[in-house]
């Protein structure tokens, strides 16, 4: 919420956001040399991620949040017509088609639609009586249920579930009736064994009994949350030391670049370590329930409220899985983990709260 | 638009909702901040361990197996090394022109090539190390040596084999070793650190455990203990460096009593024959010869036979495995007659003046039943000198038949006889002396008095081993109980002094030692004719053990014919006289006169102890 007024222009910046993401970009490139196991190229490639990224946030706080209101609709469409261009065209991995190849960088589209659904959806409710009438439910949930659908389709089963979290989260802070609320939980429950047989594919469905019983197979499925939470557990309170982690370093753990960079940061920085990474997320997921209190009108109250939820639950999905708590699915620790468009979807995600919570005192409404 | 009430209803309404998920999300923090607690600071050692063990791959270096000794300090079984060339695979980049490489100075066979390229690249992976070659010869490893600069990746290296001097001479003594089994292996391990990881061989064969001998009773101290290299590897198993090295504790040398010469002079003298020599020093018990023959090379058995070879020794008609020294059961025959005398004397049914005429045989009273002597119409007026002496069994038989057989038993296992007499031998027979009960429970019959009447002259039943007989004779020479025979030089006496002899004085002894050394130097003794093999006095009893039982020599003559049906030659014997050293018992199957064909090997073996 701070405004330098220079001769010709304002410049928009948040300065306890900024601080502690600038913070966290240096600290997921310090762990990313450690976790990539001290790869220089690796280091110099996310560090252009991370430069651009934060140019980005910053010029993305720069708009007034009008403009976002007044692009949202054009964001969504074009992201999931991304998304129907990655499943036509996109790189197959694993079976799954979830990256555009743009030759300079690999576009996940789906990271995408995480933001703009959110900020869509706070831009159609945001004027709309409490509590929101049958129309306006079916017609978000419509739109949650496209986006939804398309991202399963590709398949990313992690990604299309915060998706389906991330309009449920904004549908629910505008004012989604309890009576609705309470109907829709009681089918969830209801059509969970429909769900599992259905929605999931055998992997998928291996991956939820394993987080129940590691032990039974710890060399297969198992492994990798049981090597995750060795690399945890023996890092004890102080840690290995920065590039000690024989977990990491000897490739015992998986994917120590991406999704288990956390354990890395367990193992090498010890419980101390990760109290002070839980430490700066809380201050900003704190911020930010400072910040959407503080809106200066309802758009802005449920994007800030929305892309936060995202960023909480983003975080949550990966160190639950990290630490044994919920099934293993690719999910970043965000500004942590090496990746592409998933940090720079983060980047801009702040960069929109930014620009939320710093023009409130310039155009009062 | 909606109004300002509504605003602000809506941002309570925000506010609130906001606070449900938030809740929500301070109960997962909870949850997680928990876990990641438990894991790095409750149960911190255990996944602390897990870690260690992840990245750490021990592996057990074999420990090299003692050596034996014989009695003055000559090497019986050692370890000789041969050489390997070892490659370390992870160094080779292309494997092709490596072995063409070594082709240049070291022959690589197209087997060993083969060999080499269906292992690289799992060995490359693992970071492990291939044989390239086997057994290389000097000048093998002399080129090897020359050029070793330019191989980083390539090493010789020393493996061990078990290997004996005297191979075939010490056998059934000695033992061989082989592959242990699964049991054996469990057991060998369950010693080392780590008892399920890999290991580093220091033997050509692997593991290795002794299979029979002295190198099975000992083998517990002969192999030592195993040494520990600890790698730190990768997820995959890699190994990337070592991080400790215990090297392993040698086994113990093994000091054995025997003397290497008796068994030689034991080998020429039986020259192949089926027999056993078993010789002992009678101060101390311990074994010095303990010599069967036919027998087996332990260095091939030990370092591998062919499928053939093993066959032929299995499918051997005279069983060079069999080790008769331990084993064999044979009548006594005559040499049981002095503890006859010795019983005769102690329970007064007789004495040194008390004499009986032979008239060649003895007549069973109760059903007339004939036993014969050796000799036709017998020897005369015999007392118990000169029964010995001449070998009368008519006085032997009639002293038996006025035995009780209870008593006779209990007196002949003080002997030795049906029992183990040696404390560490592997695989001894019991031998057996009969009784009534034995009869009862085995043959289902009673016992008669003619039972008894052949037990006076080592017949019938009973049996004894050579050892028994060696250890009998030791007692003999002794005057009494000696140690428990055992085949290490050992100081401790373990003489159990309840096995004393009552009312056998001591001249009662002088007079049963001037009778046995009679049965040599006495123009009338059954083996005179050993008198001139021999430098110093030697008191001895002759056997010859009955196969077929037979009334007539007449009827020997016809079975004589079938070589297997002769009669087994038996000696015992000790000297010198009158203070005796060594004590010794000699079986030759099928070698028919004892005092003939026995007499000479037990002269040698004793004039080679003694010289």
């Amino acid at each position: 919420m701070r405004l330098l007024k220079f001769k010709r222009f304002n410049f928009f910046y948040d300065p306890y956001l900024l601080i502690s993401i600038i913070l966290l970009s240096f600290i997921g490139l310090i762990v990313l040399y450690s976790a990539s196991q001290e790869s220089s190229s690796i280091i110099i490639k996310q560090s252009i991620f991370v430069f651009f990224g934060i140019i980005l946030m910053i010029a993305v706080s720069q708009p007034d949040p009008a403009f976002y209101k007044n692009i949202s609709g054009l964001f969504l469409v074009s992201s999931l017509f991304l998304i129907v261009l990655t499943i036509l065209f996109g790189n197959e991995v694993n079976g799954a088609k979830r990256w555009l190849d743009l030759g300079f960088f690999t576009l996940q589209p789906s990271e995408l639609v995480k933001i703009a659904l959110p900020i869509f959806l706070a831009s159609y409710l945001y004027d709309k009586s409490l509590p929101i009438n049958l129309k306006d439910t079916i017609f978000s949930l419509l739109i949650i249920g496209i986006s939804f659908r398309l991202i399963v389709f590709q398949p990313d089963l992690g990604t299309s579930i915060v998706v389906l979290l991330a309009g449920s989260y904004v549908l629910f802070l505008a004012g989604l009736s309890w009576r609705f609320i309470g109907s829709a939980f009681a089918i969830f429950i209801l059509s969970l064994p429909f769900l599992w047989n259905n929605l999931l594919v055998p992997f998928q469905r291996q991956r939820i009994a394993t987080l129940f019983n590691p032990d039974a197979d710890p060399f297969g499925t198992g492994w990798n949350i049981t090597q995750s939470k060795i690399a945890i557990g023996s890092g004890g309170i102080f840690g290995k030391g920065y590039g000690s982690g024989s977990q990491a370093h000897l490739d015992f753990l998986p994917e120590t670049k991406t999704d288990f960079i956390f354990a890395v940061i367990a193992e090498e920085f010890g419980f101390f370590g990760t109290l002070i990474l839980l430490s700066i997320y809380t201050f900003i997921v704190f911020r930010c329930f400072y910040l959407s209190f503080n809106a200066r009108d309802r758009f802005c109250r449920l994007t800030i409220g929305g892309l936060s939820l995202i960023f909480v639950t983003t975080i949550f999905v990966n160190l639950g899985m990290v630490v044994g708590i919920l099934p293993v699915v690719g999910m970043p620790l965000p500004f942590i983990s090496m990746g592409g468009t998933s940090l720079l979807s983060f980047y801009i995600a702040f960069g929109i709260i930014i620009s939320m919570a710093s023009h409130k005192k310039l155009i009062q409404q | 638009m909606i109004d300002l009430q509504e605003r602000f209803i809506e941002r309570r309404s925000f506010i609130y909702r906001l606070f449900i998920v938030y809740f929500m999300f301070g109960g997962l923090f909870l949850l997680v901040l928990y876990q990641i607690f438990q894991l790095q600071v409750a149960n911190y050692s255990e996944y602390e361990i897990a870690a260690l063990e992840n990245k750490t791959h021990e592996m057990n270096i074999q420990p090299i197996r003692g050596v034996i000794y014989d009695r003055d300090g000559k090497i019986l079984v050692n370890n000789i090394p041969t050489f390997n060339l070892i490659s370390i695979p992870n160094k080779v980049d292309d494997p092709e022109n490596f072995i063409n490489n070594i082709k240049n100075f070291i022959d690589i066979t197209s087997a060993e090539e083969n060999i080499f390229y269906e292992k690289f690249k799992r060995k490359a992976r693992y970071n492990r190390e291939l044989v390239v070659k086997t057994d290389l010869n000097k000048q093998q490893i002399a080129s090897f040596q020359v050029r070793k600069h330019n191989f980083p990746n390539l090493f010789v290296e020393k493996r061990y084999s078990r290997h004996s001097d005297y191979p075939n001479i010490l056998s059934h003594a000695l033992g061989y070793i082989g592959s242990p089994s699964d049991m054996e292996l469990a057991n060998i391990l369950s010693e080392a650190i780590h008892p399920r990881q890999e290991t580093i061989f220091s033997y050509a064969n692997g593991f290795i455990s002794g299979k029979s001998g002295i190198e099975k009773t000992f083998d517990d101290s002969l192999r030592g203990d195993f040494g520990e290299k600890i790698y730190e590897v990768d997820a995959r198993g890699k190994l990337l460096k070592e991080i400790s090295h215990i090297e392993p504790s040698e086994g113990k040398n093994i000091f054995t009593s025997l003397d290497l010469g008796s068994h030689i002079t034991a080998n020429n003298a039986l020259e192949g024959r089926m027999g056993a020599v078993v010789a002992v020093e009678i101060d101390t018990g311990a074994i010095v010869t303990l010599f069967s023959s036919p027998s087996y090379s332990i260095n091939s058995l030990s370092n591998g036979i062919s499928n053939n070879q093993f066959d032929a020794l299995i499918k051997d008609p005279k069983k060079p495995f069999f080790n008769r020294a331990l084993k064999g059961r044979y009548p006594p025959a005559s040499t049981i007659k002095p503890a006859l005398g010795i019983f005769g004397v102690q329970n007064k049914l007789i004495d040194w003046d008390f004499s009986i005429d032979d008239p060649g045989f003895f007549t069973l009273p109760e059903d007339g039943r004939v036993y014969r002597g050796w000799k036709k119409g017998g020897h005369g007026k015999v007392d118990l000198d000169k029964a010995l002496i001449v070998s009368s069994n008519t006085f032997f038989f009639s002293l038996a038949y006025r035995s009780n057989i209870d008593d006779l038993a209990e007196h002949l296992s003080k002997f030795g006889f049906g029992k183990k007499v040696c404390l560490d031998c592997f695989d001894e027979d019991e031998g057996l002396i009969p009784n009534p009960q034995w009869k009862r429970n085995k043959l289902n019959s009673g016992w008669s008095r003619g039972d008894t009447v052949n037990l006076g002259v080592g017949q019938g039943y009973m049996v004894a081993t050579p050892i028994q007989l060696a250890y009998y004779s030791s007692i003999l020479a002794n005057k009494g109980p000696i140690n428990e025979l055992s085949l290490i030089q050992n100081t401790t006496d373990n003489i159990n002094s309840s096995m004393h002899f009552d009312n056998f004085q001591s001249s009662d002894w002088t007079q049963l030692h001037k009778a046995m050394t009679d049965v040599i130097d006495s123009p009338a003794g059954t083996s005179r004719r050993l008198k001139d093999l021999k430098s110093f006095q030697v008191a001895a009893k002759s056997g010859t053990a009955e196969l077929v039982s037979l009334d007539s020599k007449e009827d020997y003559l016809l079975i004589r014919e079938n070589e297997t049906q002769r009669d087994h030659a038996i000696m015992i014997a000790f000297g010198p006289m009158p203070k005796p050293r060594y004590a010794v018992s000699v079986v030759i199957e099928n070698g028919e006169s004892g005092g003939a064909v026995a007499g000479p090997v037990a002269i040698a073996v004793l004039k080679e102890l003694i010289k």
